[in-house]
């Protein structure tokens, strides 16, 4: 009589080499791993890893759907924003024809012209008036003349 | 062949030190009942020597994990348990939530049940008729004489479910030998 142990056990016996070579195998290399100095970008790469790993499984995978919705919103924005932003191109692209175009650019040229005419040179400029204070007595007589 | 060890005797704390003895110590102890695990559950020779090896080096790489040096052997097989499961649900989509639980009705069965030679392929037979997360649960405490609490612990399900599926999987298996005695044709 046998427990069930032992029964599985003794099923797989025959497999116990191959274990072994698995084991010698993995111990090899973990004796590797120990003696072998790993070089600083290694480390910084297993590190950066491993930080984003765990900042997956800790911050995104527990909330994934409300991530998802997150993300969604963030698309459709964007295809909004672009549809909008390709249309007012476009609006601009038809408005401006070459001769609307020359229109423009002969307007501003006036514009810039007049900004930057020479000033020392008042010809046609109305002069202001200057004012000279009159005494009193001789307002009322003009007034009543 | 290795009987169920005091785990006290085991060098977890100098494995964790790094000491390649100590790991050589440790999978030189488990490595059979492991591979006994994985094999039933997996059925695949290659499969189930694979995924010892990756239970290995993930042990070797996630011993800071390890909050008690005792339970070395349950949190091994807790990582087997992950690796199994993962493997099937690339396979086909077992899961072993999808079977249905039995009312929590569990009885604690003697543990008694001793077969003879001639019914020991039977009972492998009968072993492997049994649903996985029966059969899981069976094996670990077959194999390593795990507590309720430790195969809850590797399977990650409540302590009640691997009651009823062990219940269920005594029951069964004691029925199903109780039959091949009764009708040995």
């Amino acid at each position: 009589m046998k427990t069930p142990r032992e029964i599985l056990l003794a099923r797989h016996q025959a497999k116990t080499p191959k274990l072994d070579a698995i084991r010698r195998s993995v111990v090899i290399e973990l004796n590797n791993q120990e003696t072998k100095e790993q070089s600083f970008p290694a480390v910084f790469v297993t590190s950066l890893l491993g930080c984003s790993n765990k900042l997956w499984l800790e911050l995104v995978w527990p909330c994934r759907r409300i991530w998802t919705g997150l993300a969604a919103v963030w698309v459709v924005l964007v295809i909004v924003n672009v549809s909008q932003r390709d249309g007012s191109q476009v609006h601009l692209a038809k408005s401006s024809s070459p001769a609307a175009m020359t229109m423009t650019f002969r307007d501003q040229q006036k514009i810039l012209n007049e900004l930057f005419a020479d000033r020392s040179l008042p010809a046609e400029a109305v002069r202001p008036r200057i004012f000279s204070p009159k005494p009193r007595t001789e307002t009322m007589r003009l007034l009543t003349a | 062949m290795p009987e169920v060890a005091d785990i006290e005797q085991l060098p977890v704390s100098q494995a964790r030190a790094g000491e390649p003895a100590a790991w050589d110590a440790l999978f030189r102890r488990y490595q059979l009942p492991l591979y006994v695990y994985v094999f039933e559950l997996v059925r695949d020779e290659q499969t189930g020597l694979d995924i010892v090896q990756e239970t290995f080096i993930a042990a070797a790489r996630h011993i800071g994990g390890l909050r008690e040096d005792g339970k070395f052997g349950s949190w091994l097989f807790g990582i087997a348990h992950q690796k199994v499961i993962q493997r099937w649900r690339k396979r086909t989509e077992i899961l072993f939530d999808e079977i249905p639980e039995l009312p929590d009705e569990f009885e604690e069965a003697p543990d008694d049940l001793l077969i003879r030679r001639e019914q020991e392929a039977e009972f492998m037979n009968l072993v492997e008729q049994l649903p996985p997360p029966h059969r899981s649960v069976l094996l670990l405490h077959f194999v390593e004489d795990f507590s309720l609490e430790e195969i809850a612990r590797i399977t990650e399900t409540q302590l009640g479910t691997v009651k009823s599926r062990l219940h269920y999987a005594k029951k069964t298996l004691r029925k199903l030998v109780e039959e091949k005695n009764e009708n040995p044709a």
